[in-house]
């Protein structure tokens, strides 16, 4: 009888196991758009020239800014919970547009606190030492498909590489809806220290993507 | 060895399916214990293994449950007694829904912690649930519930097959053999 009481004792524990798994809900995606807010107020311009074109900032809400990576043969994502994003820019003269982003590199979030330290940490971001991040560019260019990239440069941990970036604005009510794609090798920003070096498990190439809302500013 | 099952006696494909799960059960139990000790980069190839193997064993479990459905199922010999039948039974569905329960809670588990899987880095799978601590959480701790449900039928299974063997001398255990079976 003991064995009869055994068994079902782990049939009623599996089940109601598994009962609570598929209870589990699946909670609701914290809207990107709520998480994402400008970090600070935006900079003076940047490029003298570009002074006269309209101001563009990032707002409260609306903006996303990912990145991700190969983990184990898997595409893991974070994100960056704070950055700011100005941009100047004339449909007439896109060329002597400007774009200015600064990334709070201690709010990166990946939804694994470990994770969030590791790489906010030493090995990594170093956010401590290189609180922010920066991309700058003070002229766009046209694509050979005809759209916008932005030529500038980006600064991680005080080490800058030329960067090209493809955008795409699109007119809303208040301003535009900046996006855009590219991809960077985080080991030429030194991302990744001592044995983090090796990109078999985490892949040295690192996939960027951004929407950002702008408003028109008066400034 | 006929590939197939009959009445009297496993098929080989039935026997793989079961010794091949044996073996990548065990190697599971022992890459977690390792992980456990370890940290960083080692400690990610590790979980990659153990995150490739799972998925392995969930995909043999479904081939496994659809082979023996489209099977003869061996039978118990004839004095075998109604309570041992009863045991056999129940200690062979929670068998079968530990292999499919032990890698779904795990595969839950990546989810919840945003660490999606892979198969041994060829693809990856999909996302079961959405990031979240209090579900990995909750999955994490099934995931080590379920496993000791696992060790106990299992060590169960393990004492009837040899009570079959050695006390009633029947052909029970033979007949799933690797390389044995019964004439």
């Amino acid at each position: 009888m003991t064995n009869y009481r055994i068994a079902w004792i782990t049939i009623a524990a599996l089940f109601a196991a598994s009962c609570s798994a598929a209870e589990t809900p699946a909670p609701a995606p914290v809207p990107k758009s709520a998480a994402a807010k400008p970090a600070a107020p935006p900079a003076a311009a940047s490029a003298q020239a570009a002074t006269a074109l309209p101001h563009y900032v990032q707002v409260a809400s609306g903006s996303n800014l990912t990145f991700t990576f190969v983990q184990e043969g898997a595409a893991n994502q974070g994100s960056f919970r704070q950055f700011a994003t100005e941009l100047r820019y004339d449909e007439k003269a896109p060329s002597s547009g400007s774009l200015n982003v600064k990334v709070q590199m201690a709010s990166a979030e990946t939804q694994d606190k470990d994770r969030n330290e590791l790489i906010t940490g030493s090995d990594f971001f170093d956010a401590a030492k290189f609180p922010v991040a920066q991309y700058v560019a003070s002229s766009f260019a046209k694509r050979a498909d005809g759209g916008l990239e932005a030529v500038g440069k980006l600064t991680i941990r005080n080490i800058t590489h030329d960067l090209r970036l493809p955008l795409t604005l699109k007119p809303t009510a208040k301003g535009f809806e900046l996006s855009g794609k590219t991809a960077i090798k985080r080991l030429d920003y030194g991302v990744g220290q001592g044995e983090w070096k090796a990109t078999d498990s985490v892949s040295d190439e690192v996939k960027i993507e951004f929407t950002v809302s702008l408003a028109r500013s008066g400034s | 060895m006929p590939f197939r099952n009959t009445t009297r006696s496993w098929g080989s494909l039935s026997k793989a399916f079961h010794w091949l799960i044996v073996l990548l059960i065990i190697n599971q139990w022992w890459i977690a214990e390792r992980a456990e000790e370890l940290k960083g980069l080692a400690k990610l190839e590790a979980l990659g293994l153990h995150k490739s193997f799972g998925m392995t064993i969930l995909v043999l479990a479904v081939l496994r449950l659809l082979w023996r459905l489209m099977n003869p199922t061996p039978e118990l010999t004839t004095e075998t007694k109604p309570w041992e039948r009863v045991l056999a039974k129940i200690s062979h569905v929670l068998l079968y829904a530990l292999i499919f329960a032990m890698p779904l809670t795990g595969w839950m588990m990546s989810s919840a912690k945003n660490y999606p899987v892979s198969w041994f880095k060829l693809f990856q799978f999909p996302d079961l649930v959405a990031p979240a601590e209090h579900t990995f959480d909750q999955m994490q701790d099934l995931h080590h519930l379920l496993f000791k449900v696992l060790v106990g039928v299992a060590l169960l299974h393990v004492a009837g097959a040899l009570k079959h063997h050695f006390i009633d001398r029947n052909d029970v255990l033979k007949r799933m053999l690797p390389f044995g079976g019964i004439k």
